[in-house]
């Protein structure tokens, strides 16, 4: 049977009166690559930043691998990996002495660590560049160093906030099989994006989020036939679900008139 | 790309203790820091090397005055001045530590990291508090460490002594790093988060004057040596010192006491409740970690408490599943807001409904007068001058006399122009990242320039004029005179703050971590000599106009002065003539001084203006800075 490692239940986020995330419910299991779709300000890094619990729930309660992320933090943290949107980084380590650095703070021990940790900067082409500062390093560097970091003490759960910004078409690329790869291990990856096609491509379920309600979520075939329109791709549902295809369709008009 | 990944965790790792996180992140801390020095320039060191040998002759200056200020002091008295100084340092620290813990536990970028790893939040807590603990050893040494080890000297004890001013040193250090993060902790728990940057910044920018102040007490008392004796003055304060000795910094001075009276179990005694103390705060803390460093990064990244508005849709929210769909089809049709947008053709319509350019200039300054109103951090600008004026204001009232009115108004004209200067050099690099902006609308030129120099203005004026009206009625000046003050300083005011628009508009630049740098060091400085420059010519204009007795029974004595080649006699040459028009009928002098002064003030303001409009049509951009790398 297969495990729920991501489980939020009501789970809701408000500034003040406004709800931010409104009682969001949604199961990731053992496996399976999450995308999580939604506008600007739909309230995507406010739910990973409460299922990472860097950020108080207002109502509602959040779980990874079945240990409630504030009740028992330390073995959930233990267990997952987070890759936020902006790589911030010790810039004055280099990327060895920050992947070992993480290694330790996941108890990983120290020979395990420093073989992990040469063979993931191999993978992600920052070997040359080990032993520089990480202050040198360009937006896409420092992201593959963020995901490196996330890779080396093997978690049970991946969430990623954008993860594919700054990256070059390879390192995408990279991205994507080394979360299939983690995926087929029976890891549950929980990635927010805006790049539909990735979405489409990479996830076997999207949720979409609006306005701080999950308005859809299924495979992207179960989506279309909810919809209605088979044969669409993610994007046209996605802007026929959010509302956003008023202004899809003055695009097209607006083609047409040139 | 083939590889192979490792299976993933089935369980968590035993949990660690506390003292293996906190020695893991100790560890981290410490070579970020060495990593930090060893690829530092080698010009950084150099600067900072002077910086130190500055800051020993300055030591070494404050270690003279106190052994000549208590030379004759009997060491019992020399306790009460003990006393004062471990309050002001504990109070320093407080105030210091403050913004050191502000700035360690809350703006740390390493916290979003931390927080998301499996270590414990006690120990992120205990690795950030040292930082704390660092920052503030500089004020313990300056005003514990070294007066006790002065205070040995003096009196010439034994080594025990020592060893009880480091105890006494080191107790002090970890009370106020524990009550600066208490009173951090309050802070952050009563502040909105929104605006805990700028309580933090107000805090540490009173805490800079207070220092200053502080430091400025031996140059009064020196100043007054002949009145003040300061053995006296240490005698008759002794019932202040015994109520000191309820307090910490009472206690710290009495176990040095104790000790040099060869007491030295009493003198331990004395440090242990100290060093007690400290550590009965610091675990307090560090019971209220929870609820207040996790809890305030949180709300503080989150930016609680800021207003938040959402206007109410009509539209029903969507449950899962379900499609939103508008009735967009021709009948009974409401354009969408993209549509009416869309519905005029790119500069049709709009170009027969051009507002007037005032529109342009007062959204300029809008703008700006609104980040004035809405970032205490602008108001520190505001608050170091008024601090010092009431200084002088103080000064005057306390032991003022007649004469010495002149020379606060003086004070208060060349405050108005430097003032007015220091706060148009901010105007431009106040648009930091998004100085794209005002050079992409079509309002580069006259608007722009003018709505700066209105928002630099407005309030330097409304806050000058107050304090030269209000202090020349409370002195008791002449109604006309009041009257020409206050016109004087607005034409003052204008003239400097030209000059600082073009320097601004120059040499812009802004810095994230710290955003009150605004400007390039160097360009600061030459704006204030350029004002100088200024005030020099206006001087020489109002001269004329009032023609004193004095000066020109100067000048009359003097002999002719011809010009014999060399600079210095083409100087005495230029003053020579430069003096000839007060000689000249009063008429004439009034004639020559309104055409001098109205020349300098015109020629000021209006070629710096004019320069800084050209700069603007020419487009600016703000040097961003940053601890490590500049975008150009």
């Amino acid at each position: 049977m297969e495990e729920v490692l991501i489980k939020t239940h009501q789970l809701t986020k408000r500034y003040g009166t406004v709800p931010v995330v409104n009682t969001l419910n949604l199961e990731v299991k053992s496996g399976e690559i999450f995308g999580f779709l939604g506008p600007n300000g739909a309230g995507k890094t406010t739910t990973i930043k409460m299922l990472t619990g860097l950020m108080e729930p207002s109502e509602g309660e959040a779980y990874i691998c079945g240990y409630d992320i504030r009740k028992q933090a330390t073995q959930a943290k233990a267990l997952m990996a987070y890759v936020p949107d902006q790589p911030k980084l010790y810039g004055k380590l280099s990327a060895r002495e920050f992947l070992l650095l993480m290694a330790s703070l996941y108890r990983m021990p120290k020979d395990v660590s420093a073989k992990r940790a040469e063979m993931l900067m191999e993978m992600f082409g920052l070997s040359e560049r080990a032993d520089e500062l990480l202050e040198g390093y360009s937006h896409g560097m420092r992201q593959k160093v963020v995901l490196a970091s996330a890779l080396i003490h093997q978690p049970k759960v991946m969430l990623l906030d954008e993860p594919t910004v700054g990256l070059d078409p390879a390192s995408a690329r990279l991205l994507k099989d080394v979360l299939q790869a983690l995926a087929k291990q029976g890891a549950s990856i929980f990635l927010s994006t805006h790049i539909l096609e990735i979405a489409e491509r990479m996830c076997h379920r999207v949720g979409i989020l609006k306005a701080g309600k999950l308005i859809a979520q299924g495979s992207p075939e179960e989506l279309r036939q909810t919809v209605g329109h088979d044969g669409e791709s993610l994007e046209d549902i996605f802007l026929d679900l959010t509302g956003d295809q008023e202004s899809d369709e003055l695009i097209r008009s607006l083609e047409g008139d040139s | 790309m083939k590889f192979t990944l490792p299976p993933t965790l089935e369980a968590p790792p035993l949990p660690q203790s506390f003292v293996r996180d906190f020695m893991l992140l100790t560890k981290n801390q410490l070579r970020v820091t060495w990593n930090k020095w060893r690829h530092r320039p080698k010009k950084t060191w150099i600067v900072m090397g002077s910086l130190y040998a500055g800051l020993l002759i300055f030591i070494t200056y404050l270690g003279s005055l106190a052994y000549g200020a208590i030379g004759n002091v009997p060491y019992e008295l020399g306790q009460g001045l003990l006393s004062l100084l471990f309050m002001s340092g504990l109070i320093a620290q407080i105030f210091f530590g403050i913004t050191a813990a502000f700035s360690s536990l809350y703006m740390s970028e390493d916290l979003e990291l931390l927080f998301t790893a499996p270590v414990s939040v006690r120990a992120v807590f205990a690795v950030k508090s040292l930082s704390v603990f660092v920052s503030n050893s500089v004020i313990a040494v300056i005003f514990m460490l070294l007066p006790g080890v002065f205070y040995g000297l003096l009196f010439q004890t034994g080594g025990f002594f020592y060893l009880l001013v480091v105890l006494v040193t080191l107790s002090f250090l970890i009370l106020g790093t524990a009550l600066a993060e208490l009173f951090n902790l309050l802070i952050m728990r009563i502040v909105p988060p929104h605006r805990s940057k700028e309580a933090i910044g107000l805090i540490g920018a009173v805490a800079g004057i207070m220092m200053a102040l502080m430091f400025q007490i031996p140059n009064l008392m020196m100043g007054r040596e002949k009145q003040f004796d300061f053995n006296s003055w240490l005698g008759g304060n002794t019932q202040i010192f015994e109520v000191m000795n309820f307090f910490p910094w009472g206690w710290g001075s009495k176990a040095l006491a104790s000790a040099m009276s060869d007491n030295a179990l009493g003198g331990l005694a004395w440090s242990l409740l100290i060093l007690l103390l400290g550590v009965l705060l610091f675990s307090l803390a560090f019971s209220l970690v929870e609820r207040g460093f996790r809890r305030g990064f949180i709300s503080l990244s989150q930016g609680e408490g800021g207003q938040r508005r959402r206007t109410k849709r009509k539209e029903k929210g969507l449950t899962s599943g379900q499609i939103l769909l508008k009735d967009y089809s021709d009948q009974g049709r409401k354009s969408s807001p993209l549509e009416q947008i869309f519905a005029t053709q790119p500069g049709g319509d709009m170009t027969g409904a051009q507002a007037p350019a005032l529109v342009g200039i007062w959204s300029v300054a809008k703008k700006d007068l609104l980040y004035l109103k809405r970032d205490a951090r602008e108001w520190f600008g505001y608050l170091t001058p008024l601090i010092l004026m009431a200084f002088f204001i103080a000064q005057y009232l306390f032991s003022g006399s007649k004469a010495s009115r002149s020379s606060l108004i003086t004070i208060f004209i060349m405050y108005t122009i430097m003032f007015s200067g220091n706060m148009a050099l901010q105007s431009f690099g106040r648009e930091g990242e998004s100085d794209w902006l005002l050079n992409s609308v079509p309002l580069a030129g006259w608007p722009v320039v003018l709505g700066k120099l209105l928002a630099s203005v407005l309030p330097t004026l409304v806050l000058m004029e107050a304090l030269l009206v209000g202090t020349g009625a409370a002195i008791g000046l002449d109604y006309s005179v009041v009257v020409a003050l206050a016109v004087g300083a607005v034409l003052l005011s204008l003239g400097s703050s030209a000059i600082g628009l073009f320097y601004s508009i120059n040499n812009s630049r802004y810095n994230p971590e710290s955003p009150q740098q605004r400007i390039a060091p160097s360009a600061s400085l030459m704006m204030y000599l350029i004002n100088l420059v200024f005030i020099l010519f206006l001087a020489l204009g109002i001269t004329y106009i009032f023609h004193p007795a004095e000066l020109i029974a100067v000048l009359e004595q003097l002999p002719p002065a011809t010009y014999e080649g060399g600079f210095l006699s083409a100087l005495t040459y230029g003053l020579y003539l430069i003096s000839r028009p007060l000689l000249w009928p009063a008429w004439a002098g009034v004639l020559i001084g309104i055409l001098v002064t109205g020349g300098v003030w015109s020629g000021m303001f209006f070629g710096f203006m004019a320069a800084t409009v050209r700069q603007s049509r020419k487009g600016f951009r703000v040097e961003i800075v940053t601890g490590k790398k500049k975008r150009g």
